[in-house]
Formats: structure tokens, sequence, C-alpha cells
């Protein structure tokens, strides 16, 4: 791909703005002076300009609106829902298209649904890019994409026909219609592939609060369910449980996670997973594959010792191997098992990315260690922002 | 323009609005009843009455008679209406008691007249039949049988007011009254509140006739005109035994009379003559017959029309059924309509459960909360943190359960139920709620199917008495919390045998039962429901989905969808007598459009036909 064909050099049209690694893009992309075309839906009653608004703000870059264009669109309707006129002065433009937008829903009742905004919705986009000529068209896919038949996983397509579930089979086949329509078409296309993508690293501030944040909200209302229970009503019913505050005033809460192995949680920060992104968007290669990935992942058993030590929980105990006919011993550790199940192929996953592409577009940067100091960061921020509901 | 609401003080606003529900009338709480509404009998001394009659006093619409004198000395200020008031309607009408009390004493003592009612021939003549107590033409008295809630209803003051004590009483008050050319309305305790029991001529209170005599050996139970549902069914129950029976203060007789009884149990029981063995009639013309009678008139057909009233009905054999001592309840829930039909369905075709509904957020909400602001944020737990939109609640034994978990669908057994119940309050603020909301299990509220979610939910809600009455009336709290302390308080069964707190539909607004008998038919339950839900908020009107109980293993339902009015408020009466014609106008569109929907104001005075013809109106069209 030329220098030319880079997103950087012009206005490009982005998707999935309104969510949390397509919000970052756009206000990096912001940051460094660019325009952008917003495509997106309105949502509860907001236009879609009233929603990257709010995220503006949230950036401190209201001042930035002046490089922003809106399209309210549908992905799903023809000619992405645009009005005739509309659509060809969209066509006309030529726009370089970088598509984060995605349903990110895991379970299997919400397939059809993932599949039609992941797989169907992208040809809509697919179809501008190429009646417009577009410059070039980089997809935001997902690390997981690569599914479960292999444990090596490297910067190339898909080989597995088995996933964890509908997002992440979603993502695969999407990865499949880009390469194939771009290549078929001589459209320059990238597919960036991130791990799972936490909040900033250097101040913990986040959109979204799901993935490494879930199994932590899930100990704290669990934490106070009993703290309560203690405090107000005697604790009977805790210590019925095994639950009871210790010397320090500390809860002990006895929960046991099973997990099959020891495996990896693979954790990128989003400041770097932007950081990357733009690298590759700045210098992109035509076809190329890039895994934003740590080398060093974390563990469910480091996880477990920063969720206690933040929580002034003791107890949580991960347990190598399958919980089998093992009856979960209170209500706190069953709840809390029904809690992370969502998450369960990601908290002792055994796939390792290779990076060489990555590295060479990110000149070798690499995501921070996920340490308590980021943990911490991370959490006190989520807790004051009430897991979302006060983050505007 | 709306009209602007005609201030009212605080005790005058209680007054004009009583429900008439007549709950006042049975002891439901176990707290007593009114004591001078049992010696005197007419509604005028229930606290019922005295609302109507303080509201007419303080708004000069009537004069002060004897039995104003009368009704307000009998009052002795027990406070029990307040307990039984508040909790279905959270109204106070021992101060609506108090000031009719010290109105009449201003009146008498200002030297203020006592009209003395005019003589009257035809009174005299029902007095020779009835005893003298027992008929009245004051005015005091029948201005409580003047009115209801109904906004299509004009008040109609009766010219007298009869209590009969006997079918004979009965026979001959009607042939006197045919005599003298006086149309007269039969009234049992006025709670179907639709404007159906008031005449300008007579109207016959069956009030005193609460004979009840069970006859075990044939599964029967002979029921007096004047007996309640809930009288009727704590007597049955008392003998190991359950009868089908609807809203707790409505007589038996009359509701059958009406329009045939339907409850949840009806899912197994039936519904119209399914659960009457025979009855006793005091036709038209004054003659008495039975319907076993071969010579009777036939009262187990149908005409799809509005039927004239084939006779009052004195008394009534009704079918007893058995209860086994493993019975206990599930609230099975769902967060769509349909899926909650397909399985009440599923589980009528199997003949599992010996009650079966699909409740809506409201009925659940309002039903359980002792507060309308508890209810309220019940509503918006239910829906926003849960995702509960309906339940199936299924009642049977412990077979019928066991067959419900088998088919894969958790639910809030009666434990989760009633530990869900003395934790309202605690519910409407969990943050827990919210991770339980935003699981994206595969299956939907897998939580329930957890060992240990009823200890979870024990710890978290610390249910209590207490608790739940928390935000009640501090005066009354130690009666609430007394009376949540008993266990069948909180028991589904229990509560749904009794159906004490369904009158709590009426806490904030008066309700409007839009009921109709389709088919379980998902689309076109949904299509007439969301007609109901457009034609109300065209109108402005409040509204929301009742419930739903199949029939006939299945193949039938009968559907409650509910408009809500404040009576009061002319303007909004005005839009649902609107919305009313609307609504009727799309139901005899559907019917005709589908063949399959019957609008139950066909069945009106039809109650002991069989159901199967007006379920099937097809057959009764011919071949």
């Amino acid at each position: 791909m030329k220098r030319g064909d880079a997103p950087g050099d012009g206005p490009c049209l982005l998707t999935g703005a309104t969510g949390f690694l397509g919000g970052h893009l756009m206000a990096e992309l912001l940051a460094r002076g660019r325009r952008l075309v917003i495509a997106g839906r309105p949502a509860g009653g907001e236009s879609l300009a009233d929603r990257i608004r709010r995220l503006l703000g949230w950036f401190g870059m209201q001042r930035r609106e002046a490089q922003l264009e809106f399209l309210e669109t549908d992905f799903l309707k023809p000619g992405l829902g645009l009005g005739s006129g509309e659509y060809e002065r969209l066509r006309r433009r030529g726009l370089a298209i970088i598509h984060c937008a995605s349903d990110t829903r895991f379970a299997e009742k919400n397939r059809a649904a993932v599949m039609a905004a992941n797989v169907t919705g992208l040809a809509g986009i697919l179809e501008l890019a190429l009646r417009s000529r577009a410059r070039c068209f980089h997809l935001l896919s997902s690390a997981y994409a690569a599914g479960i038949d292999h444990s090596d996983c490297r910067e190339a397509p898909v080989r597995s026909l088995r996933f964890n579930n509908p997002y992440e089979e979603s993502k695969a086949l999407a990865e499949k219609a880009v390469s194939a329509t771009c290549r078929a078409h001589g459209l320059p296309f990238t597919i960036i592939r991130p791990a799972i993508v936490y909040g900033d690293a250097r101040t913990g501030r986040s959109l979204r609060f799901n993935a490494l944040y879930h199994p932590v909200r899930s100990l704290l209302q669990l934490r106070d369910i009993y703290l309560a229970d203690i405090r107000e009503n005697g604790g009977k019913r805790s210590a019925a449980s095994g639950i009871r505050l210790e010397d320090g005033g500390g809860l002990r809460l006895p929960i046991r996670i099973f997990i099959p192995r020891e495996g990896k949680i693979n954790l990128v920060s989003v400041d770097y997973f932007t950081a990357a992104a733009l690298a590759i968007l700045e210098r992109p290669e035509d076809g190329a594959i890039y895994h934003l990935t740590s080398r060093r992942p974390a563990s469910m058993t480091r996880l477990a010792e920063f969720a206690e030590r933040f929580l002034g929980l003791s107890g949580v105990e991960v347990v190598i191997g399958a919980a089998g006919a093992a009856r979960m011993r209170n209500p706190a550790e069953e709840l809390f098992d029904l809690f992370i199940r969502p998450y369960r192929p990601y908290i002792a996953d055994c796939r390792d990315f290779s990076r060489e592409n990555a590295d060479r577009a990110t000149g070798g940067a690499q995501p921070p260690d996920f340490d308590y100091a980021i943990f911490r960061r991370c959490m006190e921020f989520a807790v004051a922002a009430d897991w979302g509901k006060k983050l505007f | 323009m709306r009209r602007k609401e005609t201030p009212m003080n605080d005790v005058l606003r209680t007054a004009k609005n009583c429900r008439h529900y007549a709950m006042c009338k049975i002891d439901f709480l176990g707290s007593g009843v009114c004591r001078s509404g049992l010696e005197k009998q007419y509604v005028s001394f229930y606290p019922q009455g005295r609302m109507d009659l303080y509201a007419a006093l303080a708004e000069k619409r009537i004069p002060v008679t004897p039995a104003c004198v009368e009704i307000a000395d009998s009052c002795d200020l027990c406070g029990r209406c307040d307990y039984q008031c508040y909790f279905v309607t959270e109204m106070r009408p021992t101060a609506v008691m108090r000031a009719l009390k010290e109105h009449i004493r201003l009146h008498l003592a200002g030297g203020g007249e006592v009209l003395a009612p005019e003589k009257d021939v035809i009174l005299d003549e029902l007095r020779q039949i009835v005893g003298n107590d027992w008929a009245t033409n004051d005015r005091a008295i029948a201005l409580t049988y003047a009115h209801d809630p109904c906004p299509v209803a004009e008040p109609r003051m009766p010219g007298y007011v009869v209590m009969p004590g006997s079918t004979a009483e009965v026979a001959a008050v009607v042939r006197l009254l045919n005599r003298h050319s006086v149309p007269y309305a039969v009234r049992g305790n006025g709670s179907s509140v639709m404007g159906f029991v008031m005449s300008a001529g007579a109207v016959i209170d069956m009030g005193r006739m609460k004979a009840i005599a069970f006859d075990e050996k044939n599964w029967l139970v002979w029921v007096g005109a004047g007996v309640a549902a809930f009288d009727l069914q704590r007597e049955a129950l008392a003998r190991g035994l359950r009868v089908n029976v609807a809203e707790p203060a409505a007589l038996v007789c009359a509701n059958i009379m009406c329009s045939g009884i339907f409850s949840t149990f009806s899912a197994s029981y039936g519904t119209a003559a399914d659960n009457c063995i025979d009855a006793e009639f005091v036709a038209p013309a004054g003659e008495v017959f039975r319907l076993g009678d071969p010579a009777a008139p036939n009262l187990f057909g149908f005409r799809r029309e509005d039927a004239p009233l084939p006779g009052i009905c004195t008394s009534a054999a009704i079918r007893l059924h058995p209860v086994t001592d493993d019975e206990s309840s599930v609230f099975v829930p769902f967060a769509a309509l349909d899926r909650a039909l397909a399985f009440a369905r599923e589980l009528a075709m199997r003949r599992i459960g010996l009650a079966v509904a699909v409740l809506g957020g409201e009925y659940i909400s309002t039903f359980l909360s002792p507060t309308r602001a508890l209810a309220a944020g019940v509503k918006d737990a239910f829906r926003d943190k849960l995702k509960i939109a309906y339940l199936v609640l299924v009642i049977g034994d412990a077979h019928a359960l066991a067959a419900v978990k088998k088919m894969g669908h958790p639910g809030f057994d009666s434990r989760l139920m009633r530990i869900l119940n003395l934790g309202l309050p605690s519910l409407v603020s969990a943050r827990w709620l919210e991770l339980i909301g935003e699981l994206s299990d595969d299956e939907p509220f897998s939580y329930l199917g957890l060992d240990h979610f009823p200890d979870l939910a024990e710890a978290a809600l610390a249910p209590s008495p207490a608790q739940l009455v928390r935000d009640v009336d501090p005066e009354l709290r130690p009666f609430f919390a007394a009376l949540y302390s008993r266990p069948e308080m909180t028991d589904p069964l229990w509560l749904n045998m009794f159906r004490i707190v369904s009158a709590r539909m009426g806490r904030e607004k008066h309700v409007v039962a839009w009921i109709i008998y389709l088919p379980i038919d998902e689309r076109l339950v949904a299509e007439i429901d969301g007609e109901f839900r457009r034609i109300a908020e065209r109108h402005g009107l409040k509204n929301d989905f009742g419930f739903i109980t199949p029939l006939d293993n299945g193949k039938r339902c009968v559907f409650e969808y509910d408009y809500y009015l404040d009576q009061n408020d002319e303007d909004e009466k005005s839009r649902m007598r609107q919305a009313m014609g609307e609504a009727g106008m799309m139901i005899e569109k559907f019917t005709a459009a589908t063949g399959t929907v019957t609008w139950i104001r066909h069945v009106f005075r039809q109650g002991f036909s069989r159901k199967e013809s007006f379920l099937y109106p097809g057959a009764a069209a011919g071949r």
C-alpha cells in the first residue's frame, strides 16, 4: 500500500465511533487533525450527532466537532439506509474506511443479531468501499477470531472451523469477506485484531466496563450483599455460608473459581491499542493482519489476587481443574460462577498470538504489563464511574 | 381542554374515591368486619356506604334523614375499615366516618331538619313480605345503591331497597314489584362496578341470604345468594376442599349470573356451567324453578346477544374440588409475551397444573406491594433489572411442579416468592440485580436454577414483615407487620385461592377490565393486546396487560386487559368513554374477522351456559 493510501492523508469514514474502541480511534484521529465522516445509528432517542457529542465531551474534545460530519445509517438496509442523493455524494468522495462497528455479545441466543451486525452489515460497507473506489479498507476484528482449533495464532487468515461463541465466528467470517472482496477488486485492506482491551493504563479511564471489569464488579456486589447482612442484619445468613468479617475488617468470602488450566488472559490497554492502531493506519500494508496482543498475558490467579486486594477480600481461590460434580459450597460461589460464565473461554485461554506485523508497524511498542497499580487505577475509575452509570 | 379538577379536601377526596369493591364487607384480613354493617346489612351501614353518604351530604346532594342519623350513630369508629381499605387502596376511611358523625352532630345541634321518608304503599307491602327492617325508601340508604365508578353508567336513585331473606320472599317481592310495574335490579355486592346493578325502581339486595350447606358426599356445596367468594372459599378450605371462585367480595351466585366465574384455576376447573351442579331461581314472573329440573328454562344454552335476566338466582350448588397436601406454586419468568403464551398453552395441553396464568408486570408489582410507591419501584425492578415482562403462574401438586422444572423452565418457587415479597423494598434498591439482568447466558433466567439462589436472595434482601411495611402509614404499621408475618399472606397458593390482593389493581385508579375469550394464538393475542394499548394511549389513559388463563386444555383462553381512570375526573371519564367505544368496536371487528373471539359482554347474564357454547361460537353458527 502506498503512503498516500493511509487515512491520515484525507478524511475517512469511521463506523462504530460510539463504541469503546471506535470512540478512542475517533478521538485520536481528531487529535491528529483528521477530518472524519461518522456513520452510525441514533439510539435510545438520541441522534448520532448527540451520541458523538457526548463522547467528545468525555474526551474533552468538544472543540473538535467541526472536524466531523455525521451520517445516520443503517448498515442492514440497501444503500446503508441513506437517500440516493446522499449515498451518491458519499460514493463520489472515495473515502478510506475504518470499520469498527460490531455487536460484541457472546451468547448463542444472540447469534442472529451478531451475524447480522458483523457479517451481513459488513456487506453494505464493503459495497460502498467498492463503488466509491475507497482508498483503503480497515477492519477492526479480534484476536479471538482465530478460533479454537489451534493455539498458535498467527497474523494470517483464520484456519479454525470451531469457535467459542458466535462473536468469534462472526469476526472470522467478516475477515474472510473483507479479504476475499478486497483482493478480488484490488482494494487495499488491513485487519486489526486486538486482544481484550481495558481502560487507559495511565489514567484508568474507560468507556466500557465488561470483560476485565465484570468479574470484579460481580465480586464487589457479592461482597456488599454480605457486608450488609453482617452489619445490618446480624450476619446469620453469611455465617451459614462461611462468610465472615476478619479481624482486619476484610471480608472472608470463600469463592472457588474453577478453570481447566492456568491459562492466560490477554489484556491490552486502550491507550496502547489506540497508539498501535494509529501507527498501523498511518503505514498500512495491503492485506496485512495485525495482532495487538500482549506477549506477557496475565493469569486468573494473578487477577484474583488483585481483586482480593482491591476489594478487601480473602478466600477467593482459583482451582485448576473441572468443577465436575463438586458442589458449589455457598450461594456467592454459585452466583459468581454464573456471572463469569460468558467470559470462561478468555480467563484460562491457551492461545498464543504472534505479532511480527504489529511489531513492524508499531516499532516494537508493547502494551504495558498488567500490574496491580494499573488494575487499581482502572477499578477505581470504574467504581467512581459507577460501572458506566456516571460516565457522562 | 382538560377540566380543572374541583378542589376537594382530603376527607371528601377519600369519600369520593371509594372503589365500591365491597372489601369492607368481608373479613379478608382476619381483623373483623364493621359491626353495624353485619347487623344492619344495608351497604349504607358499611364503610363503603358511609363514604358515599358523607360525600353526598358534604355536597348537599341529599337531606339529612332518619337513616342518616342512624348510620352515623352506628359507627363506633373502631378503625377496622382503615386496615381493610388501606390494604386495598391505601386510603383510611375512618377519617370519613368521623367526619360523617361530626356532620350529623353539627346538623342536629344546629336544629337542622331530619327529613322523614314519605309514607309509601308499596313500601308497606314490601315490608309485609320481608319485615320492617329489610325494605326502605330512605334516601340515605337508597343513595348507596345509586351509583358505582363505571364511567358509562348514569347514577340512578332507587325508590326502594329490599333485602329478602329467603327464596319465598324473593318470589313474593318480584311478584309485588311486577304487580306495581316497578322495575328492579338485583344486586350482589355490586363489586362488578360496571353499572349493572342500578335501578330507578327497586334494588333487591341479596346480602341476607348467607346459607352455606356442604354436601361432601356429592362433592357440592349449596350457596345462598348472599355468600361472598371469600367466605365460601374459607369454609371449603376448612374442610380440605376448594371452590372455583373469583373476586373475594363478589357474591358467588351473582358472579355466576353476571358472566360465569373464571379464575386462574379455570385452567383445570373450567368456567361457567363447569362449576355449577344445580341452582334455584325466581323467574321474572315470580315462580321458582331449579336448573336441574328437565322442565326448567335452558340456561345452559348461549345466544350471542344482550340477553334478558333469566331470573334471580337465590342459591346454587357449586362443585367442590379436592386439595392435596403437596400443592404449591411457581412463577416462570419470560421476557416476551409470545414465549409466555406458548408455555402456558403447553402446560394446559399437557394438563399440567391446577391454576395457570400469564401475568403482566402491573399484576405482580401491584399485587405484592403494600403501597403504590413500592409497587412502582417493584415494577421497574422486574422490568428493567430482572428483564421480566411476564410471569407464568403455575399452581399444582408436586408432580405438576416437577414437570414444570423438567420442561426446562426455572422459576420463582413459593419459598423464593416469599423471600422476594418480604424483601421487596430491598429488591427495588438492590445493585446486584443489575448484574443478574446483564447475564447474557443462553438460558434465560438461569440464576433461578441455581441451588443456592434463594439463600443468596435471603441474604441480600433481608426479607421480613417489618421491612415490607416500612413505608406503610406509621399508625397502621404494627398491624400490617403482624399481618405479613402470617404465612398465607405471602403464599401464592393461598393468595390465588382467596384473591385478596387482586383488588389492589384499583389502588391508584379505578379499573375497567376488558375480558375476552379467544384462542391462545400468539399473533392474535399480540394484535389485540397492541390494539388495546394503542386505543388507551390515544386517549391518554393508563393501561396494561392483565392476565391470560388457558381454558379447555389450552384450546382457548380468557384474556384480561385493563384500562384505568380517575373516577372523579370528568375529563378522564369522557376520554374513557370514547376509548371504551373504540375498544368495543375493535373487539367486534376481531370477532367478525376470526369467528373465534367472544367478548364477555355477550356472556353477560348467561353465566350458567356451557363454556363450549361461547368458546366455540362456530358451533352455534351451524354446520
